[in-house]
């Protein structure tokens, strides 16, 4: 990817994040002038870097978000919370286009409808009416249309005219959403309030609401037997409906259906003036194509009749459907036709004919084609005789190109000049004009001029006004127009300014590499093959260039670079071999005293270790400290995803972030996101209750959320705190016992703070487990196993009715392990020292065997045994010491102690674990290897998984 | 070697123009808004400026004024460049101290062209 | 409280949760004429609402809030 490229998408990802933030913090202030010119300026810079490539879907959305941005600013439009959530789904549209293009290089072309369908809605919040409607949107209807049932229809019929209007005139291109959301009689007793819900469907155009059943008498009506169904008419997506509706799916019927079904003209059947004429006139223009009179004879008749007649109300219908789909005949002669008949037209029956390729739409779908053929061959003649141009010689190009924009130049100055004296930087506009008419006169040769400008120029600033300079500038600019000067390229040659004009507007925008050294390919002639027009209408520095290139400016000079995460393992690898290798020079000075026989070699070799190790030790750590990150890479997300989350689900929340400057190594970070977002969603789906049932709990009507992160010896520690219903132990129990998780024996004894926990124990969670309990667990188990994986630790405590708290802790690195050496038949292992709790001798008479199992009493526990070699498959026995008595590493497993029979225990290192790779990567008893001082390699195990 | 000035708070449209004038043999110079120009601009000097509108503490037009307003510096001829196309916009560029005006996005030959005239610096 | 009773009104004001639709269901069965004044109203339980559709309230007041109030346009009639 060129550079250009890459910094555009980067400096993109920065401007969104800060759209992102400067939004919601205009949610609590959104009187803020301030934040909105940071959010008008984000935009701003986002659109003006867009135009520099050809990427005309996302300048489109940007330059409608700009515009608004703008609106608001000015205070021709308001800020409110749908603008926000617009604009955010727009910015996530454009992040979205951004990835593709990274990964792609372009984006699909299917993303140019949904570019204006956001372009259209942003600028309906102005107010200001969307260009062109419906000119780049689906102008076919689908082929399949579905006849909306007689329910759909009276359902579409009960909304007002002008909502359909609008509705249809946005064209939605993935079709609008009929809902009818049937709520469960007993939901208002589980706190529910569905229509709240409906009230925040999303992409909702109207809403009503209608009983399931005729009205009881007073007396008996039970005010909580819910009995209502609320109908929704939607243009958000399939998919996003289902997901905000995906608790009460069952209760909701969905009907997609076109646009044209909105086509339902209402009112009065009689009366108004004649309609058979119209009708037949009205054909007759549409078949001729001519829709410009057909509008202006539906309008004139519009005006004879009474707004309240059917016939009116299809009027206005067949001028909005010229105005929307102007090509569609079919549609057009329909709704025509519908006006003698007085019915609505069946569109799903028209649907299948209704498509371009129908008789009726072919005539004026093929002028249309035509006259975009036309369009391309003039563009293909422009890049043609651009490329003519070229060839004919950049100078010529350059030279006539060169006339116009001199004569510009001049024409700006003697602008600039005849402007008011009287500000204070007169002398200063002097001076800069005149430097610029220097400037000029030197590109054009004419330096015979060049006395006559300065004396003109010091005269003006003597006198602190441009009248002498102007005089020159017009004296100048008359000669110039009269007779070219005598050198060629300084002539301002009307006539061939055409050619250069169409070469650039031939040329869609330049693509930046055309900039860089890819160019002297692209000046082939043959460059008008591919769109690197840049290339060929641009006449290349080069030739005329003397001067050194790509000097380094000292200037610009960055606080911060980008570094590639490559780059940094690298280091992380050298390091890590670095420490390896200093550690062989203890051995060496051992030898050099034992073996040679020459201690003060010895003792230099040592002290020259000491130097190398301070040195190599903070280089590791420096280079640690290049991986770290602050936590708040990974929080930043949350303010949008609980705004989001809780306004689907109807909740209020506080989020409340705390400690985000607290740093950690990049993929303990990283590896922190999805279990943080799996969390935070439980918290919201489960765990924080509805504004009524925290009041009715007792509760302040909104919850609070509290992230926290904070760096605890050497850990850092995460925790997620809500004060929402809670985890009912006695269910988790129940829960855990019916799924087989705990025996009898354990149901019995176990803690409420035990109990909780098990909402991590896998096989917990289940769809069950979800639409039951009140409680989380839904994939928690997920959770677990990924803090696990970078060597965390999850705990979760809860009260009932109280809320719920979550503790993550983690390592600060993962880089560097300590482990501890174990020998075991004559081969040594690493075992984690996160493992290890304690190393401890047992006679052999204290280890007993019961069932085939081994165990051992130590501090009055029962400790199970397992030797290392049975567990690695290996047939020697466990070596006892001179005292008979076997090694025993005690380690921690989960909750609970495990003794591991070794042969022998050896020091404790700090190593750099690498991963087992390739074909080891299977071998799940080993978390990896690392290379000991002396050269040898340890295999280091995964407790877990031996055991 | 000519020193060019470029004044805009985006990164993207600086390098654009950076590689474009780097190309054609300027030395450049970046600031992302109209204090860090001034600096830069008394600092040393430049031949041409290359100045976007709208930035964060002070934007084009506010840089140009005070820049015309130093009696003590040579006055270099200054492009501004900006999304508005409107003629008020261009006569409020003027009126401000700029030579001369571009509507984004500027492709790098009517860049350079202008630049290279406003420099003096075509040769037949 | 969100819903206030005068004489022959019951004035909603902010959001009137599901507790309130008993008391207003009592209010209306003494009061069949009873107008309802939702001006200040932005949101209403819809236990409250069925109690009104079951009464054939008459709105007397409309929601400034417009979204609440095109969807009560759907339910009951306004005078």
């Amino acid at each position: 990817m060129n550079p250009l490229l890459e910094q555009f998408l980067s400096e993109t990802r920065e401007s969104l994040q800060g759209i992102g933030e400067k939004l919601m913090q205009l949610e609590n202030e959104p009187e803020s002038a301030e934040l909105m010119t940071e959010l008008f300026r984000f935009v701003h810079t986002l659109k003006g870097n867009s135009g520099l490539f050809d990427f005309p879907e996302l300048t489109r959305v940007l330059h409608a978000g700009e515009d608004l941005m703008d609106a608001v600013r000015d205070g021709k439009a308001a800020y409110c919370l749908p603008m926000a959530d617009l604009l955010l789904d727009a910015m996530d549209y454009v992040g979205m286009l951004c990835d593709e293009i990274e990964n792609d290089g372009v984006y699909a072309a299917a993303h140019a409808g949904d570019s204006v369908r956001l372009a259209e809605t942003l600028r309906r919040m102005i107010g200001a009416p969307a260009d062109a409607p419906g000119a780049a949107g689906a102008v076919s209807p689908s082929a399949a249309d579905p006849g909306p049932s007689a329910e759909v229809r009276s359902l579409l019929s009960g909304i007002p005219e002008r909502i359909r209007m609008d509705a249809y005139r946005a064209q939605t291109s993935g079709g609008l959403h009929c809902l009818v959301y049937s709520p469960v009689q007993d939901c208002f007793f589980q706190g529910d309030d569905p229509f709240f819900q409906a009230r925040r469907t999303p992409g909702i155009v109207w809403g009503g609401i209608a009983a399931r059943e005729a009205w009881p008498e007073l007396a008996e009506m039970d005010a909580y037997n819910c009995v209502l169904d609320f109908h929704v008419l939607s243009e958000a997506p399939a998919e996003e409906l289902k997901e905000y509706y995906r608790y009460v799916f069952e209760q909701l019927q969905m009907t997609t259906i076109s646009p044209r079904c909105l086509i339902l003209p209402q009112g009065d059947p009689n009366g108004g003036p004649v309609y058979e004429d119209f009708v037949g006139d009205a054909l007759g223009l549409l078949r001729g194509g001519d829709i410009d009179a057909l509008r202006r004879a539906a309008r004139s008749m519009l005006e004879l009749s009474s707004r309240e007649l059917w016939f009116s109300s299809a009027l206005r219908w067949l001028l909005l459907a010229t105005e929307v789909e102007p090509e569609n005949g079919v549609v057009l002669e329909a709704i025509i036709t519908s006006l003698r008949t007085l019915a609505a037209p069946e569109w799903h029956v028209l649907a299948a004919a209704a498509g371009p390729q129908s008789p009726a739409a072919t005539g004026v779908c093929a002028a249309k084609e035509c006259a975009v053929q036309e369009g391309a061959v003039q563009e293909s003649a422009a890049k043609e005789s651009a490329a003519k141009e070229s060839a004919v010689g950049e100078a010529g190009l350059l030279r006539e190109e060169t006339g116009a924009a001199i004569r510009a130049i001049v024409d700006v100055q003697r602008e600039i000049l005849s402007l008011p004296d009287e500000v204070a930087w007169i002398a200063g506009r002097v001076k800069a004009a005149a430097a610029s008419l220097e400037g000029c006169l030197r590109s054009s040769g004419s330096l015979d001029a060049l006395p006559g400008l300065r004396l003109a120029a010091e005269s003006s600033v003597a006198l602190l006004s441009a009248a002498p300079l102007l005089a020159w500038v017009e004296e100048y600019a008359e000669e110039m127009a009269a007779a070219p000067p005598s050198s060629p390229n300084a002539a301002p040659n009307a006539a061939s300014n055409a050619a250069p004009n169409a070469a650039s507007e031939a040329a869609p925008n330049a693509t930046p590499a055309t900039c860089q050294a890819e160019a002297p390919a692209a000046r082939e002639p043959s460059a008008e093959a591919k769109p690197s027009p840049a290339a060929a209408a641009a006449p290349q520095p080069e030739s005329e260039v003397k001067f050194g290139r790509r000097v380094e400016d000292v200037y610009a000079a960055a606080k911060s670079i980008k570094v590639d995460q490559v780059k940094i393992d690298r280091l992380m690898n050298l390091i890590g071999e670095m420490v390896v290798a200093k550690n062989a020079l203890p051995y060496l000075a051992g030898r050099a005293e034992s073996v040679f026989g020459v201690p003060e070699f010895s003792r230099e070799i040592k002290a020259q270790y000491a130097v190398i190790n301070r040195i190599a030790e903070e280089m590791q750590d420096s280079i640690m400290q290049v991986r770290m990150m602050p936590v708040s890479f990974v929080f930043q997300r949350f303010p949008r995803l609980v705004r989001d989350t809780s306004n689907k689900l109807g909740k209020e929340v506080n989020l409340v972030l705390e400690g985000e400057e607290t740093e950690a190594d990049k993929n303990i970070i990283e590896s922190l996101g999805d279990p943080l977002v799996h969390i935070v969603r439980n918290s919201l789906d489960h765990g924080i209750e509805s504004p009524e049932a925290r009041i009715a709990a007792g509760k302040p009507a909104a919850g609070t959320l509290v992230i926290r992160a904070s760096q605890e010896a050497g850990r850092v520690v995460i925790e997620i705190r809500d004060d929402g219903k809670g985890i009912d132990p006695a269910v988790i129990k129940r829960k855990a016992y019916e799924k087989g998780l705990i025996d009898e024996d354990r149901l019995e004894r176990i803690t409420d703070p035990e109990a909780v926990n098990l909402v991590f124990a896998s096989g917990f969670s289940t769809a069950e487990a979800v639409s039951d309990l009140s409680g989380r667990g839904v994939g928690m188990d997920v959770v677990k196993t990924a803090i696990e994986k970078v060597n965390g630790t999850v705990h979760l405590e809860s009260e009932k009715g109280k809320g719920t708290r979550i503790r993550i802790s983690l390592p600060l690195s993962m880089a560097v392990t300590n482990v501890m050496i174990v020998e075991s038949n004559r081969q040594i292992f690493g075992v984690p020292m996160d493992a290890v709790v304690e190393t401890v001798r047992v006679p052999r008479a204290a280890i007993k065997t019961i069932k085939k199992s081994m165990a051992t009493v130590l501090r009055g526990r029962i400790v199970p045994l397992k030797a290392l070699n049975t567990l690695l498959g290996l047939a020697a026995q466990q070596r006892a010491n001179e005292e008979d008595e076997l090694a025993v590493l005690v380690v921690n497993v989960g909750d609970q102690q495990l003794g591991i029979l070794v042969d022998d225990f050896h020091e404790t290192v700090d190593i750099i674990l690498k991963p087992m790779t390739g074909v080891l990567a299977g071998l799940a008893a080993y978390a990896g290897s690392a290379l000991l001082g002396d050269g040898s390699v340890l295999m280091v195990l995964n407790v877990k998984e031996v055991l | 070697m000519k020193r060019v000035l470029i004044v805009d708070d985006a990164a993207t449209v600086r390098m654009y123009y950076r590689l474009i004038l780097e190309e054609a043999g300027y030395l450049v110079v970046e600031a992302v808004n109209g204090v860090e120009a001034m600096e830069k601009s008394l600092r040393e000097s430049f031949d041409l400026y290359i100045v976007d509108i709208n930035m964060p503490k002070q934007d084009g037009y506010g840089f140009l004024r005070e820049l015309r307003g130093r009696d003590e510096l040579r006055q270099a001829p200054a492009l501004m460049v900006s999304t508005e196309a409107a003629d008020h916009d261009r006569k409020r560029a003027y009126a401000a101290g700029a030579n001369l005006y571009l509507v984004k996005p500027v492709k790098p030959q009517e860049l350079l062209v202008n630049c290279r005239l406003l420099l003096g610096e075509v040769r037949p | 409280m969100a819903i206030v009773y005068t004489k022959n009104k019951a004035v909603f004001s902010d959001a009137a949760g599901a507790e309130e639709a008993e008391t207003l269901l009592e209010w209306l069965g003494k009061h069949p004429k009873g107008k309802i004044d939702l001006g200040a109203c932005v949101h209403l339980h819809p236990a409250n609402l069925q109690v009104m559709m079951a009464a054939g309230c008459l709105v007397t007041v409309r929601s400034s809030d417009q979204d609440l109030a095109a969807w009560i346009d759907s339910a009951l009639k306004t005078i």
